[in-house]
């Protein structure tokens, strides 16, 4: 298995599909030869990685292949055994995922997001109210956060969304996860970290999802995008970071190389998977 | 990208509210959560109203209004707990040792009467916040921790007035304040403070951050806890509040009763949360209100007072009580209206 350089300059770019990723400056976030072991199991092994700012970053790899474990990373839960991480420049160390957060790195779990009975804007709002203090007490801005949650919401552009008041119950799986990422752009987040968003979704409700993915990319955050599907991620990644074993084994620039040959590339690993 | 008066925001929020305003009458259940109980709470008045003579006398309306406002003042902190998700089988034992503490204060040893009711609170707040660490610290079920609680307060019951009765023939100040009939109506101050207590918790609820939070901490508390919400401290709060005016309405019952025995609030645990569940309170926490409590606890009194009116034996009413419970939570699963803030 070869290691490639990861921070390559991008090439020349091939017309339609493809975007210029500016990668002179420093990336949002940035692993440095880390590697994790649990007790004596050595589960990452000297990964290079760098998010830059409206980029999506694809992280794709079978179960076990350390993708849960790099996002833990990413989000705070775990510190890695060696290497370093570097944040818009500067070396950073996580202890809880709350620094983590307070840095504006926003992880938008499946199922860890939304809380259903919640109205769309106490969703939106929750953890981050705003309050008129009186005393000890914080008094909820229930107007403004309304209005504000309804305008963030109502460019996705979601045909179930009637009202902020509405619980988010009533919201599709995909709705909720495009609410979510709205929720953590609107709160000034610079990385976005998503994990297989589009797993059990529609078709449709996938497109919605991508658009909140497109959205976040054109307000200039960086996003790694996690999923064991490269053809979930092959629609907004603009680079694949493929991971095996704990291992990158191949970093696809979309200028690189054609729809096509990406194709071939999706079928490698299947192929070597189907040999063993 | 919250310009103040996009020309997009306007029409998306006019096209919010003409869709709003078609609902079917299931939709406006969901939407009003006091609704359906108010319903069931007129039925019941009319139908008592039309098969007994007194069902509006001044004496029917005493007795329907202070059992309501006890298990009221009670249900209020238990509907706040069942929102963040916890139970309280203590407070009907708390209901009963509170005011038997304050009682042995100050009518035994001579206390002065409100540094007595501020001891006897404060050590109700205390059995809240012990129901409320070893829950949280220890992540066991509610129900489990608050059982040992509802036993440990039982036997402390028992040993402080062993199958006695406290009296007071001479109402204090405090137990007035707490207690006393309001001029010449057939109301007494219980039910002010339940109005005063439920108004205020109600505010806390809809408008305040720790309401938001409260909800948020029974709906789902893996999400909550990721956006920031101390999911833990909000549930000890609520432990407190919930044992603080059990033992506030034990001590309301002693000022309007002048006495108070160890049965004082025997199965009032079970009364008040069936008092949040008829009122649309969800058994697994994150939905609820306060009026919805407050409304369930004058069905149960209505109900209970109402069956003595037309002559069935006063302990038989439970089981009518019993069957309502079980047919409004089918009810309310039907209508999915669990799930709805």
């Amino acid at each position: 298995m070869s290691h490639l350089p990861l921070h390559v300059e991008a090439p020349a770019p091939v017309p339609e599909k493809t975007r210029e990723i500016d990668r002179t400056g420093e990336p949002v976030f940035e692993l440095r030869s880390v590697s994790h072991s649990y007790g004596r199991n050595r589960v990452i092994f000297d990964v290079s990685l760098a998010v830059w700012p409206g980029e999506v970053v694809g992280l794709v790899g079978d179960n076990g292949a350390g993708k849960s474990t790099l996002l833990k990373i990413f989000a705070g839960y775990l510190e890695p055994t060696s290497g370093t991480l570097r944040f818009m420049g500067r070396d950073a160390r996580f202890r809880t995922p709350a620094d983590a957060r307070a840095m504006g790195i926003e992880a938008v779990y499946q199922d860890l997001a939304i809380v259903d009975q919640l109205s769309l804007w106490r969703n939106f709002f929750l953890g981050k109210e705003i309050v008129r203090s009186l005393g000890p007490l914080r008094i909820l801005r229930r107007r403004q956060m309304r209005q504000e949650a309804a305008a963030a919401i109502s460019q996705l552009g979601l045909t179930r969304v009637r009202s902020a008041d509405q619980p988010v119950w009533t919201l599709s799986g995909g709705e909720r996860q495009s609410v979510a990422i709205t929720r953590a752009m609107h709160f000034g987040a610079k990385l976005l970290l998503l994990d297989e968003p589009t797993a059990a979704l529609s078709v449709r409700e996938t497109r919605n999802v991508l658009q909140s993915i497109g959205h976040a990319r054109k307000q200039g955050l960086g996003v790694l995008y996690i999923d064991h599907n490269m053809s979930h991620v092959l629609p907004v990644a603009d680079r694949i970071v493929l991971l095996e074993l704990g291992r990158v084994v191949r970093v696809i620039d979309r200028g690189e190389v054609s729809v096509e040959q990406l194709q071939d590339l999706i079928a490698g690993p299947t192929q070597r998977a189907a040999g063993q | 990208m919250n310009s103040k008066t996009s020309p997009d925001r306007v029409a998306a929020d006019s096209a919010f509210q003409a869709r709003a305003r078609h609902l079917s009458p299931a939709q406006v259940l969901a939407k009003i959560p006091e609704l359906a109980p108010g319903l069931g709470l007129f039925g019941v008045a009319l139908f008592f109203s039309l098969e007994t003579s007194n069902f509006w006398s001044p004496q029917t309306m005493t007795a329907i209004s202070t059992v309501a406002s006890t298990i009221g003042i009670v249900a209020v902190g238990v509907t706040m707990l069942m929102i963040c998700g916890e139970f309280d089988l203590s407070v009907g034992q708390n209901f009963a040792f509170t005011p038997i503490v304050w009682a042995i204060l100050f009518v035994t040893n001579g206390m002065n009467e409100w540094l007595a009711l501020a001891i006897a609170l404060g050590l109700a707040a205390c059995v809240g916040g012990v129901n409320g660490l070893v829950t949280t610290a220890f992540g066991i079920p509610s129900f489990i921790t608050t059982l040992g609680m509802f036993f440990v307060l039982q036997g402390l019951n028992n040993l402080l007035i062993s199958g006695h009765q406290l009296i007071m023939f001479e109402p204090s100040s405090a137990m007035s304040l707490l207690g006393a009939q309001i001029g010449s109506t057939p109301f007494y101050m219980p039910l002010v403070w339940m109005f005063v207590i439920a108004a205020a918790f109600w505010l806390v609820l809809t408008r305040l951050r720790y309401g938001n939070w409260t909800f948020a901490t029974g709906g789902k508390a893996g999400p909550a806890k990721a956006m920031g919400v101390p999911t833990a401290r909000v549930k000890r709060i609520n432990f407190i509040l919930s044992s603080l005016f059990a033992g506030l309405a034990g001590c309301m019952q002693f000022a309007y009763l002048r006495g108070v025995t160890q049965a004082q609030g025997q199965n009032y645990e079970l009364l008040a949360i069936t008092a949040a569940v008829l009122g649309g309170t969800s058994l697994f926490g994150g939905t609820g209100t306060i009026w919805g409590s407050i409304i369930g606890a004058f069905l149960l009194s209505s109900i209970q007072i109402g069956l003595v009116l037309i002559g069935v034996p006063g302990s038989f009413y439970v089981t009518f009580i019993g069957i309502i419970l079980v047919i409004v939570v089918i009810a309310n699963v039907r209508l999915g209206r669990f799930g709805s803030h």
